[in-house]
């Protein structure tokens, strides 16, 4: 170990004064825009809806906060491996036992617990990347033996994932790794080689191995169908609430493609184009900005850490929000498919937002502790 | 930087994980700014499309203003004093909005154990509601009792979906005594729809307003000929509707009331109708009264009626057949679309022919029962014959032989020319549907249609009125009117007053018509009903007299023995259903009903100052003087002694001061 330029913080006082507050303050603010559209959702009532939702995050920051304050970057090099095999045979698990809802078996009921093992995989496949490449001679980045094993670590919850059928999560997880990989050194040929390999298989997988639903809203994105009522209503709807939402929006509480129900699942996936119409164009942009800030700021805490897992698994944390937040805006205005990808930490529902904050965690001690790890 | 150990003895080339990391990190977040700027791009291009072409904001208004109709009151109808036979009332129903319903068969289920109906109910209300609008609220069951609609009100919060509403529906308060002349209203029918969505420029908005639940059209009778004026223009509100179409709010500037459709005041007197009416019994006929001056359809009565409330809300499929399929045929509006032989009461019309001829009042024949004529024996309805006959005599025993003889000396082109001039055959507009004009035969029609000539034997026929030719009862009032007015040309009508009705006028004298000819023949119908050996003195015998200075008819009682009587004027006729003879012999009540002869009678009076003409037709009643007489006596006694003609109508304006938009 080299000599350390400052002194690891050692009392709680330290602990607390050294956290990295920006981003604690990024996610509060995006965690307010949250509790204001709930309230909107809600037609301008306190009920359930909004509360829960200030509620949930409160105690996962909290948690979160406590999490990072305590345990530095190696408890989560320690539990990484681990945690991947445990996500893996859940999904394992779901796959033999799981609870089918609206279609797709993606939850797995653990006495009063359900839950979807599929977000503790985003984190998980992060972790165990980051451990692979953190303790992988850079010399082996290069050879292509050596990518079979984060090849394979990839593949199988990808694959476990999109039988569910989930699709926007399988997708995010091959993204996640992906990036883990980029970072750790992948080479150029063998990612032109794998774009070849994607492009193909998307091809193949459009043709043979989609659900019916699946190709339905790919259809209706590339514009092969007209579906106004069916999987091409949702983004209509959208794109009706943001276009005629005007620089500064309706109002809070006066979209009406909101307010009036026209738009579709407002409180979870297309909670973004209900902060478009009610706000604008500026409302949007000023919610992007604040992901954009919390990305930079993840960015540079990767860019500082010490350790090489440090950088990769803060980066792998970063890469995966961005895959929510672009996949989650590019959906409801029409750029990409509807796959059912939440904006994290807006959009209602406790697994998006706890799988973001267990990643913040370990983002926000790789920053405390990155004098000692 | 690195502090991970190197692999010995390894000949791999060197790779610097820092730099690369680095590098590549760099390069994730310019892609990732990249993309960033992608959907800030994307977002503003929609909004500028929005701004250039409105599409999207378009789209939003689409999504959240709804048009919904407002039915507009349709116009009542009143009889020629006012009374009321046809308005707009409240009806309770319970109804049910699709989109707010989950499980549609456990809702209506629900509904249908509240309201105790029976499966086979729930299954067609299904059906019903399927094909409906999803939005608006379709009905379930119409015509709720009041505690019916409080048992469906205090369950409403469990049945989600579920409206119990008043709205405005069609009543006739005397269902079925004006089933024919105004008929009824109707959900419009597919074909209504059909036919409209042919116009090209108003058809797509108009088949929307008949889509919707509360809107009638008239689909028989007044209301289906006069539906331009009832039915009023409709008024719309703006309403603020949420996905599920549930309505939020209004925009009260863009509402515009509905226009009430106009009255109409009719020329029916409602006491006479009723009248009319009642005294067919069980009886199947037609009955028509008509002011001989105006035109005016007095009372305009099909026997039998049916309540013309079972059709405003959809008549069941069973009550439908069974009026359809009755054998007395109540859906006919027989005054207008029952065609039948005149039978005797067309012997007016041949005397006037044959006086045009040259018969004078000298001129007779003596009646043996029967008269043989090109090789065929013709016979008198009575056997054994009535001994020598004129004209007066003839009408008043309505003797067969004597109008054989008649005709074939008027010619049958001759009676045939009469008898239109005098209404018979020919088309009279009563703003009712379906009228029939009838068939007045002659040897030009006969050779064009029947392809062989005129024959005596068919100009005898003719002379008692049987054979091809056929009429129907409201043209046999107007053939007694004209007689009864010394052949003025009076039309009839059935509208006093509505927009656009104008008064006739004094109707024109018939050119060619000889008063003093129709005096004789008027002589004879006298003679029918006042003079011993008359066919219908029991008809005649009114018992009413007169007040020696009002005129006023009243009842016949002890103290006013000396006042000068009321008296009428008719003929009978009696009109065989199938060949000439075929049920001759045979008693009455062993012949089948739809084979029994006709019974006609057409009158007119009072006679001293005749104002009234009356036609009665029963169908399959027998003879003319047994049935049809005694109804058009009671109808007659009643039109003298309330003699509507003389009292003050009712006049629209009067009592719909606030009809049509002022604003």
């Amino acid at each position: 170990m080299t000599m350390m330029a400052q002194q690891a913080p050692r009392t709680i006082l330290e602990r607390f004064t050294k956290m990295n507050w920006g981003i604690i303050n990024v996610l509060v603010l995006i965690a307010c825009v949250g509790v204001a559209m709930h309230f909107s959702v809600s037609s301008g009532e306190w009920t359930d809806m909004p509360l829960t939702h200030g509620l949930r995050f409160a105690a996962l920051a909290v948690v979160m906060f406590l999490a990072a304050m305590a345990l530095d970057a190696r408890f989560w090099l320690t539990i990484a491996y681990p945690l991947y095999a445990v996500a893996l045979l859940l999904l394992i698990a779901v796959e033999v036992a799981g609870e089918t809802r609206m279609g797709a078996t993606r939850w797995l009921d653990i006495g009063p617990v359900s839950m979807q093992p599929s977000e503790i995989m985003k984190i998980a496949i992060v972790l165990a990347l980051a451990r692979y490449y953190h303790f992988l001679d850079p010399r082996r980045t290069g050879t292509v033996l050596w990518i079979v094993p984060p090849f394979l670590m990839i593949v199988a919850p990808v694959a476990l994932v999109m039988h569910q059928p989930d699709l926007g999560t399988a997708l995010m997880i091959l993204f996640a790794g992906v990036c883990v990989m980029f970072l750790g050194g992948l080479l150029w040929r063998i990612i032109a080689a794998g774009a070849i390999v994607a492009v193909g298989t998307a091809i193949f997988a459009y043709t043979s191995i989609l659900h019916d639903y699946q190709r339905d809203r790919v259809n209706v994105f590339l514009g092969i169908t007209d579906d106004p009522l069916g999987a091409g209503y949702h983004v209509l709807q959208s794109k009706i609430a943001i276009g005629s939402a005007g620089f500064f929006g309706r109002g809070y509480l006066q979209g009406s493609q909101a307010q009036l129900d026209f738009l579709p699942e407002k409180h979870t996936d297309f909670i973004f184009t209900m902060i478009v119409e009610e706000f604008g164009l500026v409302g949007g942009g000023f919610v992007l900005a604040l992901f954009a800030l919390l990305m930079g700021l993840t960015m540079r805490i990767a860019a500082n850490a010490r350790s090489h897992f440090g950088r990769l698994a803060a980066a792998g944390v970063a890469a995966t929000v961005a895959c929510y937040v672009f996949v989650n805006t590019a959906m409801v205005i029409g750029l990409v498919p509807v796959v059912g990808i939440p904006l994290p930490i807006i959009s209602f529902g406790g697994t998006a937002m706890m799988t973001v904050m267990a990643g913040y965690a370990m983002v926000l001690a790789i920053d405390l502790h990155k004098e000692r790890f | 930087m690195s502090k991970r150990g190197k692999v010995v003895g390894s000949k791999l080339p060197k790779r610097d994980v820092d730099a690369i990391f680095s590098r590549r990190a760099l390069l994730l977040s310019y892609a990732g700014a990249g993309v960033l700027g992608l959907i800030l791009f994307r977002l503003g291009q929609l909004q500028t499309t929005n701004l250039l072409s409105g599409e999207y904001s378009d789209a939003a208004d689409d999504n959240r203003f709804d048009t919904r109709i407002i039915a507009p009151p349709r116009g009542v109808i009143y009889d020629r004093f006012g009374t009321v036979l046809a308005q707009t009332s409240k009806d309770y129903q319970v109804a049910v909005i699709q989109n707010d319903v989950e499980d549609l068969e456990g809702v209506v289920d629900r509904v249908r154990q509240i309201l105790n109906l029976t499966p086979e109910w729930a299954r067609r209300a299904v059906i019903r509601v399927r094909g409906g609008s999803r939005f608006e609220p379709q009905p379930l069951q119409e015509g709720l009792t009041w505690e019916e609609f409080n048992a469906v009100n205090v369950r409403l919060p469990e049945l989600r979906g579920v409206v119990a509403q008043s709205v405005d529906v069609r009543a006739y308060p005397y269902d079925v005594v004006y089933a024919h002349p105004i008929g009824y209203v109707q959900k419009p029918t597919q074909r209504d729809i059909d036919r409209v969505l042919e116009d090209p420029e108003q058809g797509q908005s108009r088949a929307v307003y008949l889509r919707n639940p509360h809107v009638r059209v008239g689909k028989a009778g007044l209301e289906a000929e006069m539906e331009p004026v009832l039915h009023g223009e409709a008024g719309w509100r703006k309403v603020i509707v949420n996905a599920r179409g549930v309505e939020q709010g209004e925009d009260e500037r863009e509402r515009r009331e509905p226009v009430r459709g106009s009255g109409i005041v009719l020329t029916i007197d409602h006491d006479l109708q009723r009248i009319a009416m009642q005294n067919f019994g069980e009886q199947s006929g037609a009955a028509v009264v008509m002011d001989i001056w105006t035109g005016d359809l007095l009372a305009m009565a099909s026997a039998p009626g049916f309540d013309p409330n079972l059709f405003v809300n959809g008549i069941s499929q069973a009550n439908f057949r069974a009026l359809n399929e009755n054998e007395k045929k109540p859906l006919f509006h027989k005054c207008v679309t029952g065609v039948y032989a005149p039978g005797s009461t067309f012997k007016m019309i041949v005397g006037i022919a044959a006086k045009q001829a040259g018969v004078d009042d000298d001129w007779s024949v003596s009646c043996s029962g029967y008269y043989p004529y090109g090789g065929r024996t013709f016979h008198c309805w009575r056997i054994g014959g009535h001994g020598r006959m004129n004209m007066h005599d003839a009408i008043k025993h309505s003797c067969d032989i004597y109008f054989y003889q008649a005709a074939l000396r008027a010619g049958p082109e001759r009676i045939a020319a009469v008898a239109r001039q005098f209404g018979l055959g020919q088309h009279f507009d009563v703003n009712v549907p379906n009228i029939r004009n009838g068939l007045i035969p002659d040897p030009q029609w006969w050779r064009e249609n029947r392809g062989e000539g005129w024959t005596g034997g068919l100009t005898l026929n003719y002379g008692i009125g049987q054979g091809a030719m056929g009429v129907t009862p409201l043209q046999l009032a107007v053939m007694s009117a004209r007689l009864a007015n010394n052949g003025y040309a009076v039309e009839p009508r059935l509208i006093r007053d509505a927009p656009g009705v104008r008064d006739p006028g004094r109707p024109p004298h018939m050119s060619g018509i000889e008063p003093e000819h129709l005096a004789r023949v008027r002589d004879g119908m006298f003679g029918v009903c006042n003079e011993p050996g008359g066919t219908a003195v029991r008809a005649g015998a009114l018992e009413l007299v007169r007040h020696p200075e009002t005129g006023a008819a009243t009842p016949l009682t002890p103290d006013n023995r000396h006042w000068e009587p009321v008296q009428i004027a008719g003929k009978t006729g009696t009109a065989q259903v199938r060949a000439l003879g075929a049920n001759r012999g045979r008693h009455f009540s062993t012949i089948e009903w739809r084979f029994r002869d006709n019974a006609l009678f057409c009158c007119f009076g009072p006679w001293h100052e005749p104002r009234y003409a009356c036609a009665v037709v029963v169908e399959h009643g027998g003879a003319g003087s047994a049935v049809a007489g005694p109804i058009a006596k009671e109808i007659m006694k009643a039109a003298l002694l309330r003699d509507p003609s003389r009292r003050e109508p009712a006049r629209l304006a009067a009592l719909e001061p606030q009809t049509g938009r002022s604003a």
